[in-house]
């Protein structure tokens, strides 16, 4: 009985860990790059579920709306970068923030407009519904497909981070951008890439959460918070420390109701305050660039 | 922590960028100079005055613009724009969920716009602030179109709050005998942790406690919840047969599906306060829902011609189905009609007095203002989900008769 529970837990902890990752990655890589708090990131991921909804609606796919609507976020990801943000590297940090900002306004604003404000949710696909037994217990085959999606996903970006040319450039710009630049890349480039490959990754993550969860327009600023306390925590720019603090908030959010319901959230808060007293840059942060 | 969606970026930018906002705020103006033509600023007998103060933005939008829709149905598209021969206008500005906003909102149209009604609000705790304003004021009558909160009749009540709506134990204490009669004698109780959430499981778990039931265990999850799995594992831990749940909005979409993908609705009977399983809901809830209980004082899918009617008109005007809101947002366009109609003078006090203990012709069914507390006593709908060829829909089982609850020591 206890160990069933634990292990149905921890495994929920996974769960919630790993789906977050797919969020957050986009949101580190686009700081430790380009040095650009994101803050229209959340509404990435919203529209993610939003143009998910929308093909699921019109095509009666769901898998069509896995492939395509991540896409369609890249692409508008890709346009917001290059028309908006670009123009504006090499400034102060604020202005950024305040770029970004208004993009969350305009896109909450217009999600509204054109959707309303009630409550929808993407239909799971007939495949994916029900449960698996796993000896202990059973766990519902969605978020199991939810589970492998994040974790390959995960594996495939460490993979082209560590080993393939990209990835070297990728890690190079971001040490150095002007040293890459001068050696014959075009720095810009690389960076509208990872902004587009950030904005897949939330896309992703909006059409597999709006299946599994709610969808309206509230749920861009639910998750923002917690997308940037795991960056925080992990390390502001670090891959890994994205994924470990996600793997970290989502073992928290798992286990924090059994030991502390009232104090679930406060939990993230008081996790992300030991860390800055311990460790400013986070925990795998780079303490220099700080 | 509070509702992210409501205290981080939603709530601070609409009250700048926001269209509707804007448009909102573009009327007030063009009510002010109108009033300002007529000399001496509204209150004229020529005309009747309503202010919205309800949310227009942020996460409680929809059920601001369809409390207006539900006022505008009757008054407007029903009664052409008049009551009494006085022409019908309307000043609104939104609240967000910031209760100081509400309360400042209030006081401008009580001290310039000079209202006859205020409609609103959507939350408690704005209700909460502009009630000392009204009560102080005393020149408009205040019908409260969907603050349950019980708190605003216990703590010093007003004769000038008239409640269109509910209040927390109507939709929550009724069912009590009903679970224990049908569906079993103990329950777990799980709900969103804030106010209204709260008073929700306590209503309950008395009445049900009362009743000879158990409550085995309660479940509290923090407010904007997006992953109630660990707090669905204490709740199947429990044992219990059934559960008694408060969420709403987003959270009820949430804890449903995950209720039911976790198949704990196989080995428990999920009941609720109404907003769990409301027609808002339904359709994002899908088939998770079937099967399950809930109790509220308006179900768009009730039986009879009253209500069918209402769903015709209201369906034509605005091309969609009303919810509980809409009907809420009608019943004080009724109220607001039937105050001008029935009282003898044009004060506000002579409304207070025509309005009191007057039914209402309600698509809820039986409706009428509790002269103690200006609360409602109504027909109350306990609902099983099912499925049908449009979806899952509410079907009512059973109809409680004239609903009244407790005074809580307010004697009008």
């Amino acid at each position: 009985m206890v160990l069933e529970g634990v292990a149905r837990t921890a495994l929920l902890g996974i769960e919630m860990g790993m789906t977050l990752v797919l969020i957050t990655v986009g949101l580190t890589l686009i700081f430790g790059m380009m040095d650009v708090i994101n803050f229209a990131h959340g509404s990435l991921y919203m529209l993610g579920a939003y143009f998910g909804l929308a093909i699921v609606s019109v095509t009666g796919n769901w898998w069509a709306a896995l492939l395509l609507a991540p896409l369609l976020v890249g692409l508008l990801g890709g346009m917001i970068e290059y028309f908006s943000i670009r123009p504006l590297y090499g400034r102060n940090p604020l202005y950024h923030i305040l770029l970004t900002f208004g993009f969350a306004i305009m896109l909450h604003g217009l999600v509204t407009e054109i959707w309303g404000g009630q409550v929808q949710n993407i239909a799971t696909p007939a495949v994916l519904e029900g449960s698996v037994d796993l000896v202990l217990f059973s766990y519902p085959l969605f978020r199991l497909f939810l589970l492998g999606v994040s974790v390959v996903v995960t594996l495939a970006l460490w993979i082209a981070i560590r080993r393939s040319d990209f990835g070297i450039v990728m890690r190079a710009s971001a040490h150095d951008s002007e040293m890459v630049g001068a050696l014959g890349t075009d720095v810009n480039r690389v960076f509208t890439a990872v902004f587009i490959l950030g904005a897949v990754l939330a896309g992703l993550a909006g059409v597999l959460l709006g299946t599994a969860r709610a969808v309206d327009p509230g749920m861009a600023a639910s998750v923002i918070i917690q997308a940037f306390a795991i960056v925080v925590i992990g390390g502001m720019g670090s891959y890994r420390g994205a994924v470990v603090g996600a793997f970290i908030v989502g073992m928290l959010n798992a286990f924090g109701p059994m030991f502390a319901p009232e104090f679930t959230d406060a939990l993230l808060y008081l996790l992300m305050a030991a860390v800055l007293l311990v460790k400013p840059a986070g925990l795998f942060g780079n303490p220099e660039a700080a | 922590m509070r509702m992210p969606s409501e205290s981080m970026p939603s709530e601070k930018r609409s009250k700048r960028y926001n269209r509707r906002k804007f448009l909102a705020g573009s009327a007030t103006l063009a009510g002010v100079s109108v009033a300002g033509c007529l000399g001496g600023g509204g209150g004229d007998s020529d005309s009747i005055k309503v202010g919205f103060v309800l949310p227009f933005s942020g996460t409680y939008s929809f059920l601001g613009e369809s409390i207006v829709n539900g006022v505008k149905l009757r008054l407007d598209q029903q009664l052409g724009g008049e009551i009494d021969g006085k022409t019908v206008e309307y000043v609104r500005q939104d609240t967000g969920a910031d209760p100081a906003t509400g309360a400042s909102i209030t006081q401008e149209f009580l001290q310039s716009e000079n209202v006859d009604f205020i409609v609103g609000p959507v939350s408690s705790a704005v209700a909460s602030a502009m009630k000392p304003e009204i009560a102080s004021s005393g020149s408009a009558i205040w019908l409260n179109a969907n603050a349950g909160n019980y708190k605003l009749v216990e703590d010093s009540c007003t004769q000038y709050h008239f409640r269109t709506s509910f209040n927390t134990w109507q939709t929550s204490a009724p069912l009590a005998s009903y679970v224990n009669d049908n569906i079993a004698d103990n329950v777990v109780l799980s709900y969103a942790n804030y106010t209204f959430g709260q008073q929700s499981k306590n209503l309950f778990r008395e009445e049900f406690e009362s009743t000879g039931g158990t409550v085995v265990d309660e479940i509290g999850a923090p407010l904007g919840t997006s992953d109630y799995s660990s707090f669905l594992q204490e709740i199947e831990n429990s044992g219990a047969d059934a559960v008694f749940s408060f969420f709403a909005g987003s959270d009820a979409v949430n804890y449903i599906n995950q209720f039911s993908s976790f198949g704990l609705n196989e080995s428990m009977t999920q009941t609720g306060s109404g907003f769990l399983l409301s027609a808002d809901t339904l359709a994002a809830q899908g088939t998770s829902a079937t099967g399950m209980y809930s109790l509220l004082h308006y179900t768009p899918t009730k039986q009879t011609d009253r209500n069918q009617a209402f769903v015709d008109a209201y369906s034509e005007q605005y091309d969609m189905t009303p919810n509980v809101y809409a009907c809420q947002g009608y019943d004080s366009g009724l109220a607001a009609e039937m105050a001008i109609n029935e009282a003898d003078g044009t004060d506000t006090d002579s409304r207070v007095s025509a309005l009191a203990g007057q039914e209402l012709d309600s698509p809820r069914g039986y409706f009428r203002f509790k002269s103690e507390t200006h609360d409602p006593v109504m027909d109350m709908d306990i609902r099983e989900v099912v499925e049908t060829d449009d979806g899952v829909q509410n079907e009512v089982v059973e109809t409680l008769s004239r609903v009244e609850g407790p005074t809580w020591g307010c004697s009008l």
